[in-house]
């Protein structure tokens, strides 16, 4: 942005100052600001609530900015349910979700993109396959395979007679680990490498391992981060999954708890804001932070 | 790239001791050949595995469970094509396409036709540009719950900033989401809102690969901006248009936690969508045989969308 801004040379600044006056301009900024605001409106709205005293939200009109700060809703929120819990449950997930499909991801990106054998086309237009397929397509049997891991929570080796990996971190760790997307990702950064790299390395002896991780990944690491932190989000995101394979306080998600605090009825809002706050507020700071790399990995990911 | 190859193949000859050396390049070369094959396979096997169980085997479960009843607790049993039969006389799942589809046209169509507008405003080079992106750009990497726990609140209808505003101007409020008449058009707006930013990235890269001379030559021509938007901007965004709305029509169509935290589609189905009813067969009624020939009609629509969109947009000749 900054590089925007500082205009390389004099004339040009000049003409840009000129149209910036330009009524157009204004128009144009008028528009954006005030669509840009109502756009960032309900995470106002979400914060705004969080720090509200009940009896001003009991209010109507409702206030807009609070009458005081309260702030002391967020340790009561944290008293009423195990938000804490949760978010560090998100946090795990996603941090685990990333980490096997950073690793497992790259590597068969790699080998799909450098490695020559046979079968090599086929297995990429099989995994381009998988990635279509939706959601709802495959969540039913994805639900039974769990519920009958074999030899886990009590089931035979026939997976009967048990629970499977229902309520147990395999089940949120492990199904949604690695995605067909991830690996399309990886595929289409390491093919945009150099081919001469490879092929001294390999005649120096190295093994495809080795020159997997000390030469071709090291390059890639922005890729690495786009696709990390697109994983992180997509985890800490994902509702359904969690929902579905666990019914225990304690292995709750950030997002499933927020849904059971509020149908628990009579919701309290400010408390419900507050843990909305907890589960947005990493995502908006890793964007903003990071926002280059997202940019970077949805477009990719749209153009390529 | 040949010229490096054989280089290097020659480099170790000179470092290896007499009868090793040129004798032995060809089983060399072969072992490579082998090893990558060996190494590629094996790199592929935790993906492979992955990918095999948790995706390609249940799609084809999901096939061959839609022809059963099956409610966990007992095995199937075959009964052929009773559930889609069923389906075609539900009307609570004939009401949750017509949901499904109504949301999905209406969303799409309306955040692409924002999103191009402020990705046009955004190509320029201006103070704030950044700040405007992030802030349309938002609300995608916000999780849907969340997103939907705020929106709920907003449209709450004793203390909820919608009829709050709507009474500073003395209009009476509206319960939104209890309202059939009023629910669905409640959530498409969310949908829309939520929607905006991603399309909007995806235009903004676009816009990228236009070449500007186009403009040019259409200014020296006395074209308005809003006459090179119509005749340059749209036509030239026509493969990213396609793609746009092949993604989000498959994102909509999917719709699933702003249902479910917004209506649990209510009131009286009038927000329950294909996907809601799928998860109501399976994890509510537990009817997994049911549920997987409702997903089987919904992995459909989608492949005929975009087959036809395909069609209509002349997408194959991207």
């Amino acid at each position: 942005m900054t590089t925007d801004i500082a205009a390389p040379s004099a004339p040009v600044r000049r003409g840009s100052r000129r149209r910036r006056l330009s009524p157009q301009r204004v128009l144009l900024h008028v528009v954006l600001v005030l669509s840009a605001i109502t756009m960032v409106m309900p995470f106002v709205w979400m914060i705004l609530t969080s720090v509200k005293t009940p009896a001003e939200l009991a209010q109507f009109p409702p206030t807009f900015l609070p009458e005081t700060w309260d702030w002391s809703n967020y340790p009561r929120a944290l008293e009423a349910a195990p938000f804490l819990t949760y978010f560090r449950n998100s946090l795990i997930i996603a941090t685990g979700h990333t980490l096997i499909t950073v690793v497992f991801g790259a590597m068969a990106g790699y080998a799909l993109a450098r490695v020559q054998f046979r079968g090599r086309e086929l297995v990429f237009l099989g995994f381009v396959a998988m990635l279509m397929i939706p959601t709802y397509t495959k969540i039913v049997p994805q639900f039974l395979i769990v519920k009958f891991m074999p030899l886990f929570g009590g089931n035979d080796i026939l997976g009967q007679g048990g629970s499977g990996w229902l309520n147990t971190w395999w089940a949120l760790l492990i199904p949604g680990g690695l995605s067909p997307f991830a690996i399309f990702l990886f595929r289409q950064f390491y093919l945009a490498l150099p081919k001469e790299l490879e092929e001294a390395a390999r005649l120096d002896g190295a093994n495809e391992f080795r020159i997997w991780a000390r030469i071709y990944t090291p390059l890639i690491k922005p890729a690495i981060a786009t696709v990390s932190l697109l994983t992180f989000q997509e985890s800490w995101n994902n509702f359904l999954w969690p929902l579905l394979v666990t019914s225990r306080d304690d292995l709750r998600v950030i997002q499933v708890g927020l849904a059971v605090f509020q149908q628990e009825g009579n919701t309290q809002w400010a408390y419900l804001m507050a843990g909305t706050t907890l589960a947005t507020v990493p995502m908006v700071l890793l964007f903003l932070f990071a926002q280059r790399y997202f940019i970077q990995g949805f477009t990719h990911a749209g153009i390529k | 790239m040949t010229h490096t190859l054989s280089n290097r193949l020659q480099q170790p000859d000179v470092l290896e001791t007499g009868s090793a050396g040129k004798s032995r390049r060809p089983r060399k070369k072969l072992s490579h050949a082998r090893s990558q094959r060996r190494a590629g396979w094996l790199m592929l096997t935790p993906a492979l595995i992955h990918t095999g169980l948790w995706i390609a085997i249940p799609v084809l479960a999901t096939l061959v469970l839609s022809f059963t009843d099956y409610s966990v607790f007992q095995p199937p049993s075959w009964i052929g094509l009773t559930n889609y039969i069923e389906i075609w006389n539900d009307d609570v799942f004939r009401k949750a396409t017509w949901n499904t589809v109504v949301y999905t046209f209406f969303t799409v169509p309306f955040s692409m036709a924002i999103a191009v507008v402020v990705a046009v405003f955004l190509n320029k080079k201006m103070r704030g540009r950044s700040a405007y992106r992030a802030a349309f750009f938002l609300p995608q990497v916000t999780a849907t719950v969340a997103i939907a726990m705020v929106w709920l609140w907003m449209y709450n209808p004793q203390y909820g900033l919608f009829n709050g505003a709507l009474a500073f101007f003395g209009i009476p409020g509206q319960a939104w989401l209890a309202n059939p008449d009023w629910a669905l058009s409640a959530v498409v707006l969310v949908g829309i809102w939520q929607g905006i930013g991603l399309k909007m990235l995806i235009y903004l890269a676009a816009l990228q690969n236009i070449d500007e001379n186009l403009y040019e030559a259409a200014a020296i021509d006395g074209a308005s901006a809003v006459r090179q938007f119509f005749a340059i901007t749209l036509p030239m965004l026509k493969p990213a248009t396609f793609f746009v709305f092949v993604v989000s029509i498959i994102g909509a169509f999917q719709v699933f936690d702003l249902i479910y935290v917004l209506t649990n589609g209510g009131p009286a189905n009038a927000t329950t969508m294909m996907t809601y009813e799928v998860y109501r067969s399976a994890f509510q009624n537990f009817r997994m045989g049911m549920a997987c020939a409702q997903s089987v009609v919904l992995f459909a629509f989608l492949l005929i969308l975009t087959v036809v969109n395909r069609r209509l947009t002349g997408g194959d000749e991207v």
